[in-house]
C-alpha cells in the first residue's frame, strides 16, 4: 500500500467533495447553523413558576417554602396591578389570596380566586387550582395523614436543569456525523458512475488502499466538522479525550454505513433514498436527547444510542471514563463491524 | 400543447412516480408528521405520573380523571423504577393495598414515591399537591376552600398541534409539488429525454405539463390527507379543495423552473435546501402568533399556505382569501414566462 498514492487519492476527494454544491453547501452552512443555532437559544432552564400575588395574609414561612419549592411571588399592591400583570405578561397566573384566618373566625367562605391570561392552557388551570387548594389548606392547618418516602432516581437537577442547547450539542455533532455518511456513499457512487473506480484498480492503489483512502478522508472530514461545533460552542469541557475517542468511533461507524450505502447506491437519487433510509432509523434514538424516556429500552439495539448517550454523559453530567467505558465498548464493537460490512459490500461490488 | 399527449405522458409519470425516492418520500413524510403531531402528550408540557394499583384502585380512577396531569400505569414497582430512571414519567408512587381503606378511617398511611432526577420543579410541585390532593379527597377530608378562576386578556389559546399544523401542510404542498417535479424534471434532462422529444410530437410543454399535473395530484391528495387525520378539513370542502390546487400549482410551476434551470440534482438539492428558510418562513411565523403575524405577506409561500389554514381552521369563506388566491395567479403567470423563457434558450442552446 502507497502512502504518497492515498495522500493523493485522499486530496482529491476533499476536493471533489467540495465541488459538489449540495454537500460543500450543507457541510459549510450546516457548521454555521448549528452553532448560530446554539448560541441564539436560551442558556438555561426556565423550572419555575412565575405567580401574581395579592394578599398580605399569606404567612411569609409559607411563602418562602414555595418559592424553595419552584415557585416566584410577584407580589402586587392591588387587583388592578394583579391583573396588569397577566396582560404585561409579567406572569400567566395570578392569585388573590384573602385573610383566610379571618374568613374562618367570622364563619364566611373561604374563596381563593385564580387570574389566568386568556390563552393559558386550559387543561393545566386543574394544576393551579389544586396547587392553591393545597396551599390553603396548609394556612388552615388541615395536615393529611399519610407518611411518604420519596427516592430521587439519577441525578438530582432540580434547580441545575441542563438547558436544551446543551442538550442539542450531541444532537448536532451526531446529524453532522451522518451528513457525512450521504457525502462518502456519494463519493463512492462518483466513482462507480464515472467508471474511475475500476480505473484505479488497475494502478498500484489496490483495493485495500482505496478502502483505506476513502475511510481516512471520511472519519476525518466527520471527525473535523464535529470538533469544529464542540470547540465552538465550548464543549470539549474538562476531559475531551472521552469524547474525542467516542466521536472517532461515531466516524467510523458513519463511514461503515456510507461504505454501504455507497455499495448499493447507483446515482444521487440513490445515495439520498438509501441514506434517508439509514438516517430515519439512526436518528430514533437522539430523540431521547430532548425528549428523554420517550422511547422504551429497545432503542439500545440502535449503535446511535451509545454514541448519542455517551455524548450526553460526557458534555452534560460531567462523566468520565469509567462512567461510559461500557457504552464506548459497545460503540467501537458496532463501528468496527459496519465498517467491515461495508468494506465486504463494496468489495463484492467492485470484483 | 395536446391535452391526448399531456394524458399519455401522465400515465407513464402515473406508473413511473410512485418508483422514484422523492415520491415516496412525499407520501411517508407528511403521514409520520402527522403522526408526531396526533402524539399530544409529546408537546402538552404536563408532568407524568406513573402509578403502580391495583385495577379497581380508587385512588387510579380520580388521578386518571385530573386533565392537567398524563397517568401512566405500571405493573409493579420494578417496571415503575425503571420508567422513573429512563424520565418517562416525573413521578411515580406505589399505592399499598388497603391505602384507601386506612385513609377512610382516620389511620396514617404510607405512600413510596420515586422522583425522576431530571424532572422540573415545577412539575414534582404541580404532581405533588395534585397527588395529596387526591389522598384527601380519599380520606373524604372535608375541603372548606373555595377556587374561583376568572382569566384577562384577549389573546386566544392555540394548541401547539394547531400551531404546528400549518408545518405539516406546507411541507405536504411542497415535497409533493415542488420536490416531486423538480427532481422529475431534472432527471430527465440529465438523461437526453428533453432533447430526444424534439423529435417526437411530444413538445416540452406537454412534458412539463404532465409532470406539473403529478405534482399536483401528489401534493393535493396528500395535504387531503393531513387535515382529514388532524380533523382541519373544515366546513367548506370544495373552497378548501380549490385553495389546495392553488398553492400546488404554484408550488408546481416554482418545481418545474427550478428542474429546468438546475444543472444537475446536486445544484437542485442545494438551491432548495438554501431557499429552505424562505420557503418554509410563513409557517414559522404562524407558529409564534405574538409574532407580527403580516411578515407572512412577505414571503410567496404564505399564498399557498394562508389560503388553506383560512378555509380550514378560521372557516373563512371565498371573499376572505380571494385577494391571496389572487396574488397566486399572478405569480403562476410569472412563473410559466419565465419557464417559456428558459425552454425556448434551452431550445436554441441545442
Amino acid at each position: 500500500m502507497s502512502l504518497d498514492l492515498i495522500w493523493t487519492l485522499v486530496c482529491k476527494d476533499i476536493v471533489l467533495y467540495f465541488r459538489n454544491p449540495f454537500f460543500a453547501f450543507v457541510t459549510v452552512i450546516g457548521v454555521v447553523a448549528y452553532v448560530a443555532i446554539y448560541f441564539v437559544m436560551p442558556d438555561s432552564v426556565d423550572e419555575r413558576l412565575d405567580i401574581g400575588l395579592y394578599g398580605p395574609s399569606l404567612p411569609a414561612a409559607l411563602a418562602a417554602e414555595f418559592e424553595e419549592g419552584g415557585i416566584v411571588f410577584h407580589r402586587k399592591e392591588s387587583t388592578r396591578d394583579l391583573r396588569q400583570g397577566i396582560v404585561s405578561d409579567e406572569y400567566e397566573v395570578g392569585v388573590f389570596w384573602p385573610d383566610l384566618g379571618a374568613a374562618v373566625a367570622n364563619d364566611e367562605p373561604v374563596v381563593v380566586e385564580l387570574i389566568f391570561a386568556n390563552d393559558f392552557p386550559t387543561d393545566m388551570r386543574e394544576a393551579y387550582q389544586l396547587m392553591f387548594q393545597e396551599i390553603a389548606l396548609g394556612v388552615l392547618g388541615q395536615p393529611l395523614l399519610i407518611e411518604a418516602t420519596e427516592e430521587v432516581l439519577g441525578p438530582d437537577m432540580a434547580g441545575q436543569q441542563i438547558p436544551l442547547r446543551e442538550r442539542l450539542v450531541p444532537l448536532m455533532v451526531i446529524f453532522i456525523l451522518m451528513t457525512e455518511m450521504l457525502g462518502v456513499a456519494s463519493l463512492i457512487s462518483g466513482e462507480v458512475e464515472a467508471g474511475t473506480i475500476r480505473a484505479l484498480l488497475v494502478t498500484p492503489l489496490r483495493v485495500e488502499g482505496f478502502f483505506v483512502a476513502k475511510a481516512v478522508m471520511s472519519v476525518g472530514l466527520a471527525f473535523g466538522q464535529a470538533m469544529i461545533i464542540l470547540v465552538a460552542v465550548g464543549g470539549v469541557g474538562e476531559r475531551p479525550l472521552p469524547l474525542i475517542a467516542t466521536i472517532l468511533c461515531g466516524a467510523i461507524l458513519v463511514t461503515g454505513i456510507g461504505f454501504m450505502v455507497g455499495s448499493v447506491a447507483r446515482d444521487m437519487m440513490s445515495v439520498m433514498a438509501w441514506g434517508m433510509v439509514f438516517m430515519i432509523v439512526l436518528s430514533i434514538p437522539l430523540t431521547t436527547l430532548l425528549m428523554p424516556g420517550l422511547l422504551g429500552p429497545w432503542i439500545q439495539v440502535l449503535p446511535t444510542y451509545y454514541l448519542a448517550d455517551t455524548m450526553h454523559q460526557l458534555s452534560n453530567f460531567e462523566a468520565g471514563w469509567s462512567d461510559v467505558s461500557g457504552n464506548l465498548l459497545i460503540l467501537l464493537v458496532y463501528s468496527v463491524v459496519f465498517l467491515g460490512v461495508g468494506m465486504v459490500a463494496l468489495r463484492r461490488k467492485f470484483q | 400543447m395536446s391535452v391526448r399527449m399531456v394524458l399519455v405522458l401522465l400515465r407513464k409519470e402515473l406508473i413511473d412516480g410512485p418508483k422514484s425516492f422523492m415520491f415516496i418520500l412525499a407520501v411517508v413524510l407528511p403521514l409520520i408528521l402527522t403522526l408526531l403531531l396526533s402524539a399530544g402528550d409529546l408537546f402538552d408540557g404536563k408532568g407524568g405520573l406513573g402509578v403502580v394499583a391495583a385495577e379497581d384502585s380508587q385512588f387510579l380512577a380520580l388521578a386518571q380523571e385530573v386533565a392537567s396531569i398524563d397517568v401512566v400505569t405500571y405493573a409493579d414497582e420494578a417496571s415503575l423504577r425503571a420508567a422513573v430512571e429512563r424520565g418517562e414519567v416525573d413521578l411515580g408512587i406505589v399505592v399499598p393495598a388497603g391505602l384507601e381503606e386506612m385513609l377512610a378511617s382516620g389511620e396514617m398511611g404510607r405512600l413510596e414515591a420515586y422522583i425522576w432526577g431530571e424532572s422540573l420543579l415545577k412539575h414534582r410541585l404541580l404532581l405533588g399537591t395534585t397527588l395529596v390532593t387526591l389522598l384527601r379527597e380519599l380520606a373524604g377530608q372535608e375541603i372548606p376552600v373555595d377556587i374561583r378562576t376568572t382569566t384577562v386578556g384577549t389573546a386566544v389559546e392555540v394548541p401547539l398541534e394547531e400551531r404546528l399544523l400549518p408545518v405539516v401542510v406546507l411541507i405536504s404542498i411542497l415535497f409533493g409539488s415542488l420536490m416531486v417535479t423538480a427532481t422529475s424534471v431534472v432527471e430527465e434532462k440529465l438523461k437526453g429525454t428533453l432533447r430526444a422529444l424534439t423529435v417526437t410530437p411530444a413538445t416540452w410543454g406537454d412534458v412539463l405539463m404532465a409532470k406539473g399535473v403529478m405534482g399536483v395530484l401528489v401534493s393535493v391528495v396528500m395535504a387531503i390527507v393531513v387535515l382529514v387525520l388532524n380533523g382541519g378539513w373544515g366546513e367548506r370542502p370544495f373552497l378548501l379543495l380549490l385553495t389546495l390546487v392553488s398553492g400546488a400549482v404554484g408550488s408546481a410551476t416554482f418545481g418545474v423552473l427550478l428542474g429546468l434551470w438546475a444543472k444537475d440534482v446536486n445544484s437542485l438539492f442545494a438551491t432548495i435546501k438554501s431557499l429552505g428558510l424562505f420557503l418554509y418562513a410563513p409557517a414559522f411565523i404562524y407558529f409564534f402568533p405574538s409574532w407580527p403575524q403580516w411578515l407572512g405577506r412577505v414571503f410567496p409561500t404564505y399564498y399557498i399556505l394562508e389560503p388553506v389554514i383560512a378555509v380550514s381552521q378560521r372557516g373563512e369563506g371565498l371573499g376572505g382569501v380571494v385577494a391571496e388566491l389572487g396574488v397566486m395567479v399572478v405569480m403562476v403567470l410569472g412563473l410559466w414566462w419565465g419557464i417559456g423563457q428558459v425552454v425556448e434558450r434551452e431550445k436554441v442552446g441545442h
